[in-house]
């Protein structure tokens, strides 16, 4: 049903983030490079390669590529962060200062795209905006609120509100408003008239490492996983959030994607996106799977001593079989993003295709056009 | 088998198995000891970015334990081949593997569970296959021995 394009790109991907329009996508192939691709929707092209983009000396952990203004932003194990934009043919790098002293982690431009924000493994939180005067990226921090590596962060669609996980598992909600960039009147949030770096919310549901949150197309609800393979919604996110914690019996997830604001799709080591949903009763439980596990074909033998004759050749030959992969991803999925064209973009509409691209270097592109007949066959 | 790359928080620009310096206790998981019987046993740490399995195998006797002893530290000192092999076994154990999160790039994940697996299953097969043969060995050289003066 729902995996429409495969492009195996790399041995291993660390990151991956699509342009306005969906025709490149920038990806980072487990190195110290950024490969941008030109990509096309026909699931039987290959895509090309046309810029590689080279300038951090370690591991690039984040891409995030902002659609209206063009610019692709990096950061890498290296304490550093590069801000790119297209010259005529050419990719030019402004470095950041960001003033770390450990590896950055993740990284996202906000919904206005005149910041961005880092976490990193100082146990800090970097946001960054354009002073004008210098030209350059100017970055102010968020110290001594976490305990341990920050281990991914999200923007609510207001511009103000930052959203970050880590390994001391907890989510935490911070504003991160910044006089002169953003308005007064976008401060007015659902906690009143907050200042930068004021922690609002410290949510400790998970039991483990939490990560991979992401807020939903209103703001008005979060979602984020945790490593104790839980998943986690909170609704009404303000003075008074309610909360709904949903532990799976499978491997952890390491990342969402809300699709609207009834629908949620996560990945993780089960190497297979799951769908959520909430309905009438704004309860979120878990849909299906959304890959179609193939079942492997069953191996012939002619006679009972044929296989355990062949079960005794354990050194040359694969008895173990039944545990291959039978998913479209063959390792864990590590990043989930829209597939949403900017001039499709609407609040009000459900995303219907993302893509995903993990640890066994695969992009996989999915469609969920068809998802409400599927649906209705899984109720009875 | 749930690693991921981590960049270490102590040091700058390293990045280190968690599970092998155990700075930060946040980092690592609860340790799983599984034993068969008193002198069988295996020892299963985590972190975030590595795992590590030490295992104490069965020795009945003085001549088991020798035998164990050179077989395993004749793997040991290869475990650069074996990629996912520890030079030296975490103390009280015999022989230890360290799988990283880099191994699981490379490598898939079930096929690594398989060849821990394997191994274990294969390792008491050939410590008694050894015995077996040791002892054949010194019954037909004794035999030999003997016969002179027979």
């Amino acid at each position: 049903m729902a995996a429409v394009g495969v492009q195996h790109l790399a041995q291993c991907i660390t990151c991956h983030a699509w342009n306005s329009d969906m025709s490149m996508v920038a990806l980072c192939p487990n190195n110290n490079e950024v490969h941008i691709y030109k990509a096309s929707m026909d699931s039987n092209s290959v895509w090309e390669r046309v810029y590689v983009l080279e300038k951090h000396e370690q591991l690039v952990s984040g891409i995030d590529w902002a659609p209206k203004s063009n610019k692709i932003v990096t950061c890498s194990h290296d304490r550093n962060s590069y801000v790119w934009s297209l010259e005529g043919d050419q990719w030019q790098a402004t470095l950041v200062i960001l003033r770390l002293n450990r590896a950055a982690t993740s990284v996202e431009w906000s919904p206005q795209e005149n910041k961005f924000v880092v976490g990193s493994g100082a146990k800090t939180v970097c946001v960054c905006y354009y002073e004008e005067d210098n030209n350059w990226w100017v970055s102010k921090l968020i110290r001594k609120k976490h305990h341990s590596t920050i281990t991914s962060v999200a923007w609510h669609p207001n511009n103000v509100l930052l959203a970050t996980t880590s390994t001391d598992s907890k989510c935490r909600i911070f504003s991160a408003f910044i006089k002169g960039v953003d308005a007064r009147k976008d401060a007015t949030t659902a906690f009143g008239d907050v200042k930068f770096g004021e922690e609002l919310i410290q949510l400790d549901l998970a039991c483990g490492w939490s990560f991979g949150v992401h807020w939903s197309p209103s703001g008005n609800s979060l979602a984020y996983v945790g490593h104790d393979s839980t998943i986690h919604f909170v609704t009404d996110v303000g003075p008074n959030p309610r909360a709904r914690s949903i532990s799976l019996r499978h491997l952890p997830l390491r990342d969402v994607l809300f699709l609207s604001e009834t629908r949620l799709v996560a990945g993780g080591f089960d190497c297979n996106p799951m769908l959520f949903g909430s309905d009438k009763s704004r309860i979120w439980e878990f849909i299906s799977f959304l890959d179609e596990v193939k079942r492997p074909a069953e191996t012939k033998t002619d006679t009972v001593f044929a296989a355990a004759k062949g079960k005794f050749k354990w050194l040359g030959s694969e008895p173990f079989e039944e545990n291959a992969p039978t998913t479209t991803h063959e390792n864990c999925i590590t990043m989930i993003r829209s597939l949403a064209p900017l001039s499709e973009r609407n609040p009000e509409k459900s995303i219907e295709r993302f893509s995903t691209s993990g640890l066994d270097g695969r992009v996989v592109i999915w469609d969920l056009t068809n998802v409400d007949d599927v649906l209705a066959r899984l109720r009875i | 088998m749930c690693l991921q790359n981590f960049p270490c928080q102590e040091v700058e620009r390293h990045n280190k198995p968690e599970v092998e310096f155990k700075t930060c206790k946040e980092l690592l998981l609860n340790p799983i000891l599984i034993c068969r019987n008193e002198s069988e046993k295996c020892l299963i740490e985590s972190s975030i970015n590595s795992l590590r399995i030490s295992i104490k195998v069965k020795q009945a006797d003085e001549l088991e334990n020798i035998l164990a002893k050179k077989f395993l530290r004749f793997l040991s000192m290869r475990a650069e081949s074996f990629q996912v092999l520890r030079r030296k076994p975490v103390q009280g154990y015999d022989i230890s593997f360290l799988i990283t999160n880099f191994h699981c790039e490379e490598m898939f994940k079930h096929r690594l569970i398989d060849f821990v697996v394997a191994f274990m299953e294969g390792i008491d097969k050939e410590i008694s296959e050894l015995k077996l043969s040791v002892n054949t060995r010194g019954r037909l050289v004794a035999t030999e021995f003997l016969r002179q003066f027979t």
